[in-house]
């Protein structure tokens, strides 16, 4: 699959860094990036497409008297084009400010082994492989229930390979793979239309079923039809694996990148050591999770990735840090520089936000509410204040629990609320733990959310 | 590159049997900043330059990326976009047509006064510096400002094998300040930005000191503000939150690709969905406006589209696929991020179109409501349920625009909503944006003032 193989990458990267030092750089870092991913795509209940794109390219940071340059190209064929990356992002250097604050790249550590990040079964995927897993997904969907329209999803199948060379010793080589599949429904009954359902199952090794993403997908819609609207009120509320992704994203997960808290950012500010939590939250980041969708070897300055507890037993215990933001208050990164490919400069990230699981199956934690809504998704939840935490949000799907029980799907409820007081209110966690983009998490059970009905 | 591209579409059509094929190069330059306080976190330049082939065989769509612009690998990238095309069709029930289309050859360069590629990275550096120096400044209480820049120039080259060829300057020039205050507990967060396809003069009409004031005031001003009742209000909307709302509550609706898969618009062509006094575009031809361009990505001009005229839904936007399946005609609203992507619909400069209330009039009436008047984010879904953040906003009391309220939200369902906006205002701005829909496209939306007789509002009941 790959056009540039490990050693050309490497030296790629090497070539830059070289060249970057001899024209005047005090330091150099690149980052070399290739991509190929083979999709799949279904639009309103058939297959329509099939597509594969390359991508691949350089990033090269430079400093020259504590200023950051940085440059990036997709074009890598040739000399010439390295070295005029290499010459724009001193250029970029010479143009920018210096930073007092700037104590260097990071230096070389030992990389510990990561499982379950690669495997060679996904590379081999043929288009035709991906229509067949597509079709079962689809069929499966449309099998469940007739009412069901599945308006768009697919297979996606990718490779990436990225590494990273800088002058202080650092020369580091990854490839993973990752694998795909998600579909979004809606269900329509007499002039009704759901909001849209949505699942999906993604890994980093060949180990997916598009089946049962087609027909969780097609029973959700079907049973968010007839909704019905609630009356405002404190109440209980499960968040499943999406809406609690959704819900931390943009207010805990960033209350906890040191450059939020060095920027008095972060309402976590000074609270190590506090209880921020309800006693059942343990929180890692834990970026060498086996088959974790954000498990590398090396972060994006090519530092190593490893677990850091974050909350215990409802302790703040530590934050997350990239090599910049580590130096500044004289400590060592976390492994949480992350790149968005070759295009940017590294940014503080979590990598496997790992919530410790709890020991009651789904269907127990229903169990256990009097009154209070089972909330799938949330719609709106990047519109959170994200320094407070504050957030005012739509429940979507969601379904109404009446003593332990399912009764009917819910319109039109919002949540308002601060997500640190969530955090307090934790009742319990299910068993039932999935990855859901940099989440790692099962179900939660909070106590005493905000509803406002109508 | 017209040779070559031509060279690609023959083969993709004589040699791997497409029944339709376009070729879309770019090659672009972008220049980037990021200012934290008073840090310049990095100046970054970054060259994108390839192509991507889209072509229909069997009735399906194939795809494929280049990242080299030479023949021999668009020629090979052409062989894959058919062969992944070929095996998309074997499950195919409804093979996908285009709406016809008239060829065009035009060559569209920008002219820009400033033109971002030759003002010098000091000039760019120091627009920021000073947009962070002076929120910074405003107030003790302001505790950070992160100022991103981002110009983007190039050109694109689309040919298809209908004879279509268009070449087409693509500028843009962006920044975004986000701020934070706190006094005590309390945190507040306030963001505004900056867009425009004229050059770098945009920031000669939006000047840094004066929106470093605006933005780093309504943070300081939020810090006293009180959270919402939640509940049921009368609430006049800001010329931005009428923007965010139109654009998110219906607009998406209004994608034919959204409507086709069920959104609450299927079927409501020639309906009534709003109240009478509601008239609603989407246009990509506003000189200057972030979200506009000559020519869509699939080679079609961009028009003023009329959506909602006095209440009743007119019109969507299209692509070539969806015109068909509606009989209509295209509206040039197929627009991709770059040649790693296809084009899908988008919107452009999405409205809400002025009337005659001043804002004293929109208020005077209500005795306790909301006005709402600037967005942070904004969401909605196929069934018409949206939700819209609110940045700024104040308590109405008796007829006066009183206390701030902080972090609130508005929620409902949009023709409901619609139904229920009793008057507009005379007053209009436009507000540049991104939108995100798997890709991001630059857009801006607005409109005047308006009323609405009741809307949920998220908040502390």
């Amino acid at each position: 699959m790959a056009s540039l193989k490990k050693d050309e990458t490497v030296s790629l990267a090497e070539a830059a860094v070289k060249f970057a030092l001899k024209h005047g750089a005090d330091e150099a870092e690149a980052f070399a990036y290739q991509g190929f991913t083979t999709a799949v795509s279904i639009e309103r209940g058939q297959i329509t497409k099939s597509s594969r794109i390359i991508d691949q390219g350089l990033g090269v940071r430079t400093v020259v008297n504590k200023a950051v340059g940085f440059s990036y190209t997709n074009i890598v064929g040739s000399k010439e084009t390295i070295e005029e990356v290499v010459i724009k992002s001193l250029k970029s250097a010479w143009a920018s400010k210096p930073d007092k604050d700037w104590q260097g790249f990071p230096h070389k550590k030992p990389y510990a082994n990561v499982r379950g990040t690669f495997d060679s079964a996904i590379c081999e995927l043929s288009p035709e492989d991906l229509v067949k897993l597509s079709s079962l997904m689809l069929e499966a969907a449309e099998k469940t229930d007739e009412r069901v329209f599945p308006i768009e999803g697919g297979i996606g199948a990718s490779y990436l390979s990225r590494a990273i060379v800088n002058s202080n010793g650092v020369t580091c080589f990854d490839c993973g793979t990752i694998i795909e599949c998600s579909l979004a429904t809606v269900a329509h009954e007499s002039g009704e239309v759901t909001p849209v359902c949505f699942e999906f199952n993604a890994e980093r090794i060949y180990k997916i079923d598009p089946e049962w993403v087609g027909r969780e997908a097609a029973r959700l819609a079907a049973l968010a039809l007839r909704a019905k609207r609630v009356e405002s009120r404190g109440m209980d509320v499960i968040f499943a694996h999406f809406a609690l992704q959704q819900l931390l994203y943009y207010t805990l997960m960033n209350a906890v990148k040191a450059d939020y808290v060095q920027r008095n950012q972060s309402a976590f500010k000074g609270k190590i050591g506090e209880k921020v939590a309800s006693e059942v939250v343990t929180i890692y980041d834990d970026g060498l999770l086996e088959g974790g969708l954000r498990t590398w070897k090396f972060d994006g300055e090519g530092v190593p990735q490893q677990k850091t507890v974050i909350i215990e037993k409802g302790v703040l215990r530590n934050f997350i840090y990239d090599n910049y933001t580590a130096k500044k208050e004289g400590k060592e990164s976390t492994g949480n520089a992350f790149r968005a490919g070759y295009l940017s400069t590294p940014n503080v990230e979590t990598t496997n936000f790992h919530f410790k699981v709890g020991k009651k199956s789904s269907e127990e934690l229903i169990g256990e509410v009097d009154e209070g809504l089972l909330v799938y998704s949330l719609q709106g939840a990047h519109s959170s204040n994200p320094a407070s935490g504050e957030f005012s949000v739509v429940a979507t799907p969601a379904w109404k629990i009446e003593k332990g029980r399912i009764v009917h799907p819910v319109k039109g409820a919002m949540l308002a609320g601060n997500v640190f007081e969530i955090l307090k209110n934790v009742a319990d966690l299910a068993n039932n733990e999935r990855k859901i983009g940099s989440l790692v998490a099962p179900w939660v059970h909070v106590e005493n959310v905000n509803v406002i009905g109508k | 590159m017209r040779d070559a591209l031509a060279k690609v579409v023959n083969v993709a059509v004589d040699k791997f049997g497409a029944e339709y094929a376009e070729v879309r190069a770019q090659k672009l330059f972008k220049t980037m900043l990021t200012i934290k306080e008073e840090r310049v976190e990095a100046v970054k330049e970054g060259i994108e330059n390839g192509a991507a082939i889209r072509v229909l065989v069997n009735g399906a769509w194939g795809f494929a990326s280049s990242y080299s612009l030479g023949v021999k690998t668009l020629v090979e990238a052409a062989s894959e976009a058919c062969r992944m095309a070929k095996v998309a069709s074997q499950k195919l029930r409804n093979p996908i047509k285009l709406a016809e289309n008239k060829a065009f050859e035009d060559e569209v360069s920008a002219k820009p006064k400033k033109d971002p590629s030759k003002i010098p990275i000091e000039d760019k550096l120091r627009v920021t510096s000073t947009i962070a120096e002076t929120v910074l400044g405003y107030d003790k209480r302001v505790k950070s400002c992160t100022v991103d820049y981002l110009d983007l120039v190039g050109t694109s080259y689309f040919l298809n094998n209908e004879s279509s060829y268009i070449e087409q300057d693509k500028l843009h020039v962006w920044s975004r300040i986000l701020v934070t205050a706190k006094e005590g507990d309390v945190f507040t967060f306030s963001r505004e930005e900056v867009g425009s396809t004229n050059g770098f003069e945009v920031f000669d009409i939006e000047a840094p000191e004066v929106v470093g004031e605006k933005v780093a005031k309504r943070a300081v001003g939020q810090l006293k503000a009180k959270p919402p009742k939640g509940g049921t209000f009368p609430v006049v909307l800001g010329s931005n939150v009428v923007g965010v709302f139109v654009h998110e509550a219906f607009g998406h609706l209004a994608e034919a690709d959204l409507t086709l898969s069920g959104s609450v618009l299927m079927n409501k062509l020639g309906k009534k969905v709003a109240s009478e006094v509601v008239t609603i575009y989407d246009d990509g031809t506003i000189e200057g406006a972030f979200g506009s361009f000559k020519y869509d990505d699939e080679g079609i001009p961009a028009q003023k589209t009329l959506l909602v005229r006095d209440g009743v839904v007119v019109g969507l936007m299209h692509n070539r696929e969806t015109a068909q399946k509606f009989n209509a005609k295209p509206t040039g609203n197929a627009r991709a991020e770059d040649f790693r992507v296809e084009p899908i619909i988008r919107m452009r400069n999405t409205f809400l179109a002025p009337k005659d209330h001043s804002l004293e009039e929109l208020i005077e009436g209500i005795k306790f409501g909301y006005y709402f008047k600037s967005f942070r984010g904004g969401q909605a879904n196929l069934d018409g349920t949206f939700q819209v953040g609110i940045q700024e906003g104040y308590e109405i009391v008796k007829g006066e625009i009183g206390e701030p309220v902080r972090n609130a939200s508005i929620s409902g369902n949009t023709l409901e909503t619609l139904h229920k906006v009793d008057a507009v205002g005379k007053d209009f701005e436009l507000w540049p944006g991104r939108c995100g829909k798997g890709q991001t496209a630059f857009v801006c939306d607005g409109g005047p003032h308006i009323r609405v007789k009741e809307v949920l509002v998220g908040g502390i009941s």
